[in-house]
């Protein structure tokens, strides 16, 4: 295997030149400390890969926290046009709209010192965790099911989860447009007839933090956070249904490809052109389960709230506990764009990548306007996790994107391996940390050293100018999978 | 001590390690066999087999357009068995294999958090590196796992 040649642009940006059957430039965001990391895994090779594929737009990207991905690698972004361009699964991955929310409180952290073991103890009896983790109270039907596919966050909020004023403040609203159910899968509706308001397993958490950092006070006044302040950050997905709408799309796509004739380098970057009915198939499906996703998300919120009430005998006016914003980072979307000084629409893969637009974008809600769009960046659960704002640098740059989380550095089995013999959830409770996991593999497999340091990650994308730090936030309690 | 060539001696299964995922290298004398231990190591990526009951039993039929993309359907639908209701096959037998069709019979339990030890939540198997070959003695396969 020849290895990627890069050429530094500046302190922060590679390019993989084009060459062969690349029909246009791989760009890479990384520190020149992150390379050696980055040249172990075939991820860049997966970059150039992508640069094939008919109708790209810009070059082919990825954000910091590049790493091996099927297909297109994690961290990968690109944009395709509507005329030529391609959609494809493999960049948007297995969990559709796998993403982030942030929630706020008025608490300080002292409030909740001797409370957050009650805390986490109440999130995990109420917010069904880890491998097939299911609900019995919910059980939806079909019909029921294809309206929470087609309205996503409202439905969700319409049933009692929440607040109206929370849609706001989710990437779309919480509804992706163009949701249509009906070409849905049996299949993907019997998985996720009874994970909604699941965490499931993996690296999803739910986590109880606070501001430990602030680095730019008049963003965060407008964020309304403050030092020292009681965070709550959601990270799940489409559950089952998301991987059974991308395995069924896969297969669809492996007979596309060849039907339109499209040259793959990779049988996991297989993709239909957009304008073609398995392409729009796909979206439609691709939207109704990342509609589902955004519910899930709304409705583990509403039981956050509920836990934080019970625990702390507070209403919800004195909690507090508002929506700062729900980011995607595994979605393919419909977006306009400049490109060469023209308006494109074009359809951005954001795979293990978030959308982080400027102040002003029309699709950043007015709570945001002056400050962007925020982006959140969760890192490992025994370090800190990243709030940060998007910028136009992004919007010229990226097609409005920045990184999303910290990235592995130690392959599962590696990371049991390197907790065997140790108590993980002693030594994070010796860290101040209390951590309450179904299983106990996934809270081995998510030791912080199987993780690269976010911040390295985030100072990259802040240095680059692609998003900007507003504050870094450290766990208290968390809820694994 | 010399290790036979045999595969029938050989593990099984193992794992592979792959960074995120992980990655399933599974022996057989016979596809049959290779399908059936292909089945064996996915559950055994989500819980302790062992502990399993042989209580319920499902029939299967999965199709796909060829031998390998069919195992990687095969590994799907398990997938998709376990998250309707949680079953979990411990033993898996292949009644009729060809290279576009299987139809198979697990027997199993249903998951049951107080009494099985979960490991790995498994979203999908992936395309990726995926590999059918014929061995000394059987067939190898090899199946990358996206947790």
């Amino acid at each position: 295997m020849t290895q990627i040649k890069l050429r530094q642009i500046d302190e922060y940006r590679w390019e993989i030149p084009r060459e062969g059957k690349m029909r246009t430039r791989g760009l890479i965001f990384a520190s020149k400390e992150m390379l050696p990391k980055i040249h172990e895994d075939r991820s860049l090779e997966q970059v150039a890969n992508v640069a094939t594929l008919p109708g790209i737009e810009g070059p082919s990207m990825a954000m910091p926290d590049i790493h091996w991905g099927y297909g297109f690698p994690i961290g990968g972004v690109a944009a395709f046009n509507l005329e030529e361009g391609v959609v494809s699964p493999g960049g948007v991955g297995y969990d559709i709209n796998c993403g982030v929310r942030l929630l706020r409180t008025n608490l300080e952290r002292e409030a909740i010192a001797d409370r957050v073991e009650e805390l986490v103890n109440a999130l995990f009896h109420n917010i069904p965790t880890g491998v097939g983790s299911r609900r019995k109270d919910i059980k939806l039907t079909v019909p029921t099911l294809k309206e929470v596919m087609r309205y996503g966050a409202a439905w969700a909020v319409k049933q009692g989860f929440g607040r109206a004023e929370d849609l706001a403040h989710i990437e779309a609203g919480g509804q992706i447009p163009g949701a249509d159910p009906e070409v849905v899968s049996q299949f993907a509706m019997d998985r996720g007839k009874d994970q909604l308001g699941t965490l499931g397993s993996g690296n999803h958490f739910v986590e109880v933090g606070y501001v430990a950092e602030i680095y730019d006070e008049k963003l965060a006044r407008a964020l309304e956070l403050f030092p020292g302040q009681v965070t709550v950050i959601i990270h799940t997905g489409s559950r089952g249904l998301g991987h059974q709408v991308c395995d069924d799309f896969i297969k669809v796509m492996l007979k596309a490809s060849a039907k339109y004739g499209i040259e793959l380098p990779d049988r996991q970057l297989c993709s239909a052109p957009i304008r073609s009915p398995e392409g729009q198939q796909y979206l439609a499906a691709m939207a109704a389960a990342a509609n589902f996703a955004f519910a899930n998300r709304q409705m583990i919120t509403h039981w956050v709230r509920e836990s934080f009430e019970q625990v702390l005998q507070m209403g919800p006016r004195d909690l507090g506990l508002e929506l700062i914003y729900d980011v995607a980072h595994n979605i393919a979307k419909i977006e306009k764009h400049l490109i060469d000084g023209k308006e494109k629409t074009v359809c951005v893969h954001r795979k293990g990548a978030t959308r982080a637009f400027p102040p002003g974008h029309p699709e950043v809600p007015p709570a945001y306007r002056e400050t962007g769009q925020p982006v959140l960046i969760p890192g490992d659960m025994g370090r800190y996790s990243f709030v940060l704002v998007g910028t136009q640098k992004a919007l010229e740059e990226t097609f409005g994107s920045t990184c999303h989380g910290a990235g592995r550095e130690l392959s599962r089995a590696a990371a049991i391996k390197a907790a065997k013999g140790r108590r993980v959830v002693q030594e994070m409770a010796a860290k101040g940390i209390i951590v309450r996991g179904a299983g106990r593999d996934t809270i081995d497999e998510e030791i912080s050293e199987a993780y690269k340091d976010v911040e390295n990650v985030v100072n990259v994308t802040h240095g680059a100018g692609i998003s900007k730090k507003v504050a870094k936030l450290k766990p208290l309690g968390v809820i694994k999978g | 001590m010399a290790s036979p060539a045999s595969p029938t001696r050989k593990r099984p299964y193992r794992f592979l390690a792959h960074t995120a995922d992980v990655g399933l290298r599974i022996r057989g004398e016979s596809l049959e066999e290779l399908f059936a231990n292909a089945a064996r190591a996915l559950t055994a990526t989500m819980v302790d087999r062992r502990r399993l009951r042989r209580r319920l039993s499902r029939e299967i039929t999965v199709e796909a357009p060829d031998q390998e993309a069919l195992l990687v359907a095969w590994l799907n639908h398990l997938l998709y068995l376990y998250d309707v209701d949680g079953f979990l096959g411990r033993d898996f037998t292949l009644t009729q294999l060809t290279p576009e069709r299987l139809t198979a019979r697990a027997v199993g339990d249903i998951y049951d958090p107080t009494r099985h030890i979960a490991k790995t939540a498994v979203k999908a198997a992936t395309y990726h590196h995926l590999d059918i070959t014929r061995v000394p003695g059987g067939w190898q396969a090899t199946v990358i796992l996206d947790l």
